[in-house]
């Protein structure tokens, strides 16, 4: 949910209730005052009628006036006190009912005592408190309308700094020291927000070229070591008196130094790669490429007895040539490393442009979440770097296409689109 | 013949001169561009092993320097770095090979032969041991011109053999020398132990003696006795 919405509907929902409580209570205090007024006029017309009585001791007579009705009825009680009562009367002349405010009071006439009942219609009073009501829930309403708009243009106006700067945050790209122009805001909470912002993606964008420039320079750095223990072990092994014994070490020196400048050339590959040093491309027929990749590979696939079908559409992609090479190896070497004997590929390139590769092999999936992470080995401590699939990544990162991974019915497969 | 190793780092040089210094070559060294540029101007080397970065200069401007002296020294690149463009630039430059670090030496020394030969022989390219020849251009190997039917793995190991007489060659770099990077795939030697079980039988089949030896499982050396 937007800011904006999630505000605008708290907004709302309080204003509402609000202006409804106050509308209720506006109403029975508006009631209230007419009540006391009726009243008022009740005890007017109660005066009135007393000082007749005391002036001529006889019963006045009864005029029929609209919305008054007085009534006086033998009576054996006395009150004390006059008493006010609102009542539902059915009115005979107007064929509805209607509310009253009656005033109840004893007087006596000649020693005989009455009761006097003088009733005023609550009617117009009533339809008063209607219009002033209507009036005012109008304006209500006219006035949430008029705030929301507002609110929104205003809204709209003061987050568009906030806006902008999360434009920013989202093209961001780690590593390609790009300019960030936040937009210079006079408000305060946002011009801070845009400096920490700033600050921390720049030096989020320098950490990471020197952790790249590191990784670069320790991989070239140990190049040289690499090369003078491996020339001199090429050396070492011309000696005609050494044992079977020391034969065997040196096998196994040869076999860690091979693994070793293995990595290092694989690191060094991947910081190429990120440095977008394979920037040129040329259309290339993968139906071509996958074909040759398979007459080199053949050797290797009929050593372990692997069953490959292939079903190849012509198709053309553009890309760097290396890229193609290296990402075409990878996910052959792949499908032949972590088969098993007997096991079987299934090649499919297909149109528009479309690559996937299935392999047989362990009965459990990947982790799908880290496959692609650097290291990530499925089984601990074998003898492969765990960089092929990082490789893999970059390289799709960098030509703008998408790897999946996925595994149905133990068969791994990889996904690539263009 | 003389060769002529342009390499800073001095425990590379003299690996690579130990190894590859017979009664055929006799190696020289330079460690810094003075030197490198003073040895080139004044002498003629059968093949020259590059080191682009050096103390002092630039390893292609001493390539540049050849080239302007109409110099016909094989050239072979000796490189750190491994990428197809510092490879065409070099190549382009006028350098006949390029090897990137770390290099096995019998895979250097390969190079170097097969460098010379293009340079020395003139377009007529061959190799002999004993009655065995093999005509690099046509890639065949004969013996008393009957032709020892092998398959392509099979000559390029022979070669690369020939190219080692008399050395030990690790298992290793005879994977890396016949499948190039694709050999981590193969965790075992199998593929090593065939192709050589049926080099050997040819070349007996075929009367010669039995060049090829195995050394306690780490690698083979092609013996030539003479």
């Amino acid at each position: 949910m937007k800011l904006f919405s999630r505000y605008n509907r708290l907004n709302l929902l309080a204003t509402l209730l609000i202006f409804l409580l106050a509308t209720i209570a506006y109403y029975f205090l508006l009631r209230y005052v007419i009540i006391s007024q009726v009243d008022e006029n009740l005890n007017i017309e109660k005066d009135e009628i007393e000082s007749y009585v005391a002036k001529y001791n006889l019963l006045p007579e009864i005029m029929p006036v609209e919305d008054q009705q007085i009534s006086f009825i033998a009576s054996e009680i006395t009150y004390k006190k006059k008493f006010f009562k609102t009542v539902i009367v059915y009115d005979r002349i107007e064929k509805e009912t209607g509310e009253f405010r009656r005033l109840y009071f004893t007087f006596s006439v000649n020693g005989k005592w009455h009761l006097a009942i003088v009733g005023k219609s609550m009617e117009s009073s009533e339809d008063l408190i209607q219009s002033i009501v209507i009036i005012t829930v109008c304006t209500i309403l006219l006035i949430l309308v008029a705030s929301i708009l507002i609110n929104r243009i205003v809204l709209n106006k003061l987050w568009l700094p906030f806006y902008k700067s999360l434009h920013l945050l989202k093209n961001f790209k780690i590593g390609n020291s790009q300019a960030f122009n936040f937009p210079i805001s006079n408000i305060e909470e946002f011009s801070f927000m845009n400096n920490v912002l700033r600050e921390a993606m720049v030096k989020a964008d320098r950490d990471y070229l020197i952790l790249k420039e590191f990784t670069e320079n320790a991989s070239h750095e140990t190049q040289t070591p690499l090369a003078i223990i491996r020339s001199k072990l090429d050396l070492l092994i011309q000696d005609e008196n050494l044992s079977k014994h020391q034969g065997v070490n040196l096998q196994a020196l040869y076999e860690a130094i091979q693994k070793l400048s293995r990595l290092n050339s694989s690191l060094l590959l991947l910081t190429k790669i990120e440095n977008n040093q394979f920037k040129e491309t040329v259309e290339i027929n993968l139906k071509d490429e996958i074909e040759e990749k398979l007459v080199q590979f053949q050797e290797i696939l009929l050593n372990k007895n692997l069953r490959i079908s292939v079903s190849l559409d012509e198709v053309i992609i553009r890309m760097n040539k290396e890229l193609v090479d290296i990402l075409l190896n990878n996910l052959l070497s792949n499908a032949i490393k972590h088969n098993m004997d007997g096991g079987s590929i299934n090649i499919c390139l297909s149109k528009p442009q479309q690559l996937m590769i299935s392999n047989t092999g362990s009965t459990n999936a990947l982790d799908t979440q880290r496959i692609f992470t650097r290291f990530y080995k499925s089984q601990p401590g074998n003898e492969h770097t765990g960089l092929g699939l990082s490789i893999l990544k970059q390289i799709c990162i960098v030509s703008n296409c998408t790897i999946r991974y996925d595994f149905k019915n133990d068969i791994h497969t990889f996904d690539i689109e263009w | 013949m003389k060769i002529l190793i342009i390499e800073d780092e001095i425990e590379i040089s003299k690996s690579i001169s130990e190894y590859l210094e017979n009664e055929q070559f006799f190696c020289e060294t330079a460690y810094n561009y003075e030197t490198a540029y003073e040895k080139i101007s004044l002498y003629d080397y059968a093949c020259i092993l590059l080191d682009i970065g050096l103390p002092g200069g630039s390893g292609l401007d001493l390539l540049e320097r050849l080239q302007k002296d109409n110099k016909s020294d094989g050239v072979l690149i000796i490189s750190a770095k491994n990428s197809l463009d510092d490879k065409v630039k070099g190549l382009k430059a006028g350098a006949d090979d390029y090897l990137t670090k770390p290099f096995y030496l019998p895979e250097l020394s390969a190079r170097v032969a097969a460098i010379i030969r293009r340079k020395s022989f003139d377009g007529k390219n061959i190799v002999t041991c004993d009655n065995l020849v093999l005509d690099l251009n046509k890639k065949t190997a004969t013996v008393h011109e009957n032709i020892i039917d092998f398959t392509r793995k099979e000559y390029e190991l022979l070669l690369y053999f020939l190219s080692n007489k008399n050395k030990v060659i690790s298992k290793n770099a005879i994977a890396e020398h016949l499948w190039g990077d694709n050999m981590d795939l193969a965790n075992n030697y199998d593929f090593i132990y065939t192709h050589i079980k049926n080099l050997r039988r040819k070349l007996l089949q075929a009367g010669c003696i039995d060049y090829v030896k195995s050394i306690y499982g780490m690698g083979y050396k092609f013996e030539n006795p003479k």
